[in-house]
């Protein structure tokens, strides 16, 4: 034990209380240094240093939002189920992002990656689902003459539904192409889709025959074959409006088809490539002067037409904003009470020793709170409940040491000999206690249904915080303060009398 | 660990004398004064302390088998909805707006002026119905929250329950039985102290899980419910019952390295009576902070709260009238040297 009251163990202790100050307090020193206002809302957070950031991670109860578990079903056969669940992630997180989300978690789950959940701030259940399990239909198009036709992309012309859907494509990828310099975009057909594609691509090319690259007939309209999403028959019967073609083929907008009014008109097109040569065999390649995450997007957005499984809600929740932050007031007030009501407690029954472990439980509050965001730990009402509750166990480790000490010096010891001895004779007491509730919480971590999670890692990290700050820092400050023959009183100290020494 | 039993062999004879009056858990301005807490016979009346446990846990039983508990939504399954509603219509106006829907909706009033209305599983098309059916009867509405959950994920969490309670009790006997097979006797008295902590550990969760069933089923009252934050509260009182448990047992262990004059009963009572200070103590900062979360933490942790608190106060019952003095009678029935 007397490593623990050695000089390098001090200086640690300082050393991990000036981080932890720095790290509680990293939102205003970011705020001094930037010269921006010190509350309120404004633009520039949350804090980060360099691309560390440093702010408390709040989950959907707190900040307002909706958490959605998915069952994944209809995997297509053959097909490796991970890769399937990390194409459906990309997916939903392309439809997701077109939300706007801060911070949208998607996770794959479940034993056979057939879960995803989903948790998005500031959304709405209906928002959220509406988003995620849109039915986005791929559709490939030809163009076909027709002269009422002015507007568009191609005047003169408008699409005709080809029968080539999403349903006959297996995949699609970004990759770089055999020259090794411009990112392309590979598409793969099933044996259906690639008989269809193959009638297509010699049409097109009998259409305008030529080399596209020096022929200036070869690049007519009939020559291409567009991708939309959900393009419908009707969108087509309305091409002879030139304001409602313009708006059909802008970019297709997810943002757009999932709030969808009566009325309004979304851009649905996804691509408009020229056909430069007949393609058999069920593989195509879609170039042009893409970069890595144009070309991404084109591959998400074609894979996105065919979401590769069906999505099954689970459960839905959806907390308002509002409640999240009542819900933080609350417990930050239930906190600041437990607290203080402890502390009060301590210093009126233990005297000097209970305001030494008072200031000890204001290190150990400040070192948590730096870590819940240093790690980062998300923080959820269950979560908090865990933090404030360890605040209330972090003070038996002392109690322990404190009533041992009792003991030790109404058996006669002196005070400095009694401090040493309670810190050693109460360790075996302190790590086995504190050693079956650490057991506990790895067993709710590991095993407890996703809701307490949380709680068990907040008073995980309560409880070892708790084991340093009252064996090293108490020790530390009882050695320290107890040199003074001023404080070694016997009314000071709570015990009935104080042998000379 | 070796440096600690030297300490110990040293400076034993003023630690522990049975009937001295040089330590008191108590605080005495007069040492002279005669100590009154220790002569406390706990071992000598345990079955009183064994009847009382019975008086509250036979009760809880009854209750568990013939009436169940009340389901919260996580474990029920089903939609439910917070809201608050602009015009204030009262508890009546409410329920009949969700009758005359006739989607099995039923209503529960909140402390904060709100509702909350809970459905058999709804799809999103029929929430966003019943919302704008609600608006329509009712008047503007602000929806707090929206909860659905579905019959396997309700499945799956009360397994998972069961599951880390299991777990955790199995682990924490195989713990203990290590931690203490180095007490004199052996892996069997390891065992026992093991054995005996377990118990009084499932002793709490009856206890615990008793009283939330009579709250919930008999009461019919609201905060009775069962859910995620209650299989919370029950494994941290699994954890905080063991932890309070393990201090009595490890001064028992230090007690009887220490003093070979002692009978064992002796030896236990002795070990009681130091650690009983500090147990109460420990539990009633704890009950402290969990009053404050009751008082200042919201409604969805109140529940949460309750639970810890009974739990918390029974554990440390447990701790000092069951674990010990179970682990006598233990020791009587199967002697280990």
């Amino acid at each position: 034990m007397h490593i623990v009251l050695s000089g390098p163990i001090r200086l640690i202790v300082v050393a991990v209380l000036i981080f932890s100050l720095f790290i509680d307090g990293a939102g205003y020193v970011y705020r001094i240094a930037n010269h921006l206002p010190l509350t309120g809302d404004v633009a520039g957070l949350p804090p980060n240093f360099g691309s560390w950031q440093l702010y408390f991670h709040k989950g959907l109860d707190l900040a307002g939002g909706t958490h959605i578990d998915y069952q994944l079903t209809n995997f297509p056969a053959g097909q490796n189920r991970s890769e399937v669940q990390q194409r459906t992630i990309a997916v939903i997180n392309k439809r997701v992002n077109a939300l706007g989300v801060n911070e949208p978690e998607i996770r794959g789950a479940g034993t056979n990656y057939d879960r995803i959940t989903v948790d998005l701030a500031g959304v709405t259940a209906a928002q959220a689902q509406r988003t995620i399990g849109a039915v986005s239909k791929l559709v490939y198009t030809k163009w076909v003459p027709d002269p009422k036709v002015t507007g568009g992309p191609q005047p003169g012309y408008k699409p005709a539904l080809t029968g080539l859907t999403g349903d006959d494509i297996s995949s699609a990828s970004a990759t770089i192409d055999s020259t090794g310099v411009s990112w392309v975009v590979n598409i793969g057909f099933t044996s259906a889709g690639a008989t269809l594609f193959d009638n297509l691509t010699r049409e097109n090319v009998a259409a305008c025959p030529g080399d596209v690259n020096t022929s200036a007939t070869a690049n007519c309209p009939q020559r291409h074959l567009a991708i939309w999403l959900d393009l419908t028959q009707k969108d087509i019967d309305n091409w002879e409006d030139p304001s409602y073609a313009a708006k059909v083929t802008a970019p297709y907008d997810p943002a757009c088809l999932a709030t969808q009014a009566e009325g309004t008109v979304c851009g649905k097109l996804l691509t408009d490539p020229i056909t430069i040569q007949e393609i058999p065999g069920g593989n195509a390649t879609i170039s042009g002067s893409f970069t890595q995450q144009s070309a991404n997007d084109l591959a998400t957005g074609i894979n996105s037409g065919s979401l590769p499984v069906d999505l099954v809600a689970l459960d839905v929740t959806q907390v308002s904003a509002t409640l999240g932050a009542e819900a933080v007031k609350l417990s930050l007030a239930a906190g600041l009470l437990g607290l203080s009501i402890v502390v009060l407690f301590m210093i009126l029954y233990y005297r000097v020793p209970g305001l030494l472990a008072s200031l000890a439980l204001l290190f150990y509050a400040g070192v948590v709170l730096a870590l819940f965001k240093f790690i980062p730990v998300t923080l959820t009402l269950a979560g908090i409940t865990g933090f404030i509750l360890s605040v209330g166990m972090a003070v038996d480790a002392n109690v322990l040491i404190f009533e041992r000490f009792k003991e030790e010096v109404r058996a006669g010891r002196t005070i400095a000999a009694a401090v040493d001895a309670a810190v050693r004779r109460a360790w075996p007491a302190i790590w086995n206690s504190n050693g079956s509730t650490l057991w506990t919480c790895a067993i709710l971590g590991f095993v407890g249904p996703s809701a307490v999670k949380g709680f068990a890692l907040t008073l995980a990290i309560g409880v070892l915080v708790s084991l340093v700050s009252s064996i090293v820092v108490t020790h530390n400050l009882l050695a320290i303060v107890l040199i003074s023959s001023r404080f070694r009183r016997a009314s000071l100290l709570g015990v009935d009398r104080v042998r000379a020494v | 660990m070796s440096e600690l039993s030297d300490v110990k062999a040293e400076e034993q004879s003023a630690d522990i004398v049975p009937d001295g009056a040089t330590k008191e858990p108590e605080k005495e301005p007069e040492p002279a004064k005669p100590p009154k807490v220790r002569r406390l016979n706990i071992i000598g009346r345990r079955n009183v302390f064994f009847a009382l446990s019975l008086i509250i846990i036979v009760p809880g039983i009854i209750s568990m088998a013939t009436h169940g508990f009340r389901l919260g939504i996580d474990f029920a399954g089903g939609t439910e909805l917070t809201v608050n509603f602009a015009n204030h219509p009262t508890l009546p106006q409410v329920e009949a707006a969700v009758d005359s829907e006739s989607a099995g909706g039923s209503v529960i009033q909140t402390t904060g002026g709100g509702y909350i209305i809970r459905y058999p599983p709804l799809n999103a098309g029929q929430v966003t119905n019943v919302q704008s059916d609600l608006q329509s009867k009712l008047g503007p509405m602000t929806v707090n929250q929206i909860l659905e959950v579905g019959g396997t994920i309700a499945g799956e969490t009360i397994q998972l329950s069961l599951l880390a309670v299991a777990i955790a009790a199995t682990g924490l006997l195989i713990l203990l039985s290590i931690w203490f097979h180095n007490v004199p006797g052996g892996w069997r008295a390891g065992f026992q102290f093991g054995g005996s902590a377990v118990a009084a550990l499932l002793h709490d969760v009856f206890v615990l899980t008793g009283i939330f069933s009579i709250l919930g089923r008999v009461l019919n009252l609201r905060i009775g419910e069962i859910d995620a934050f209650f299989v919370t509260a029950v494994l941290t009182v699994v954890g905080f019952s063991v932890h309070d448990t393990v201090v009595v047992f490890d001064r028992i262990r230090e007690n009887l390295r220490v003093s070979q004059r002692l009978s064992f009963e002796q030896v236990v009572n002795l070990s009681i009576m130091q650690t009983a200070a500090r147990s109460i103590i420990t539990s009633f900062t704890v009950v402290l902070v969990l009053a404050a979360i009751l008082i200042a933490g919201g409604p969805s942790l109140q529940g949460l709260a309750l639970a810890l608190m009974i739990g918390v106060v029974s554990g440390t019952y447990s701790s000092i009238f069951n674990a010990a003095p179970l682990l006598v009678v233990w020791r009587k029935l199967q002697p280990v040297r």
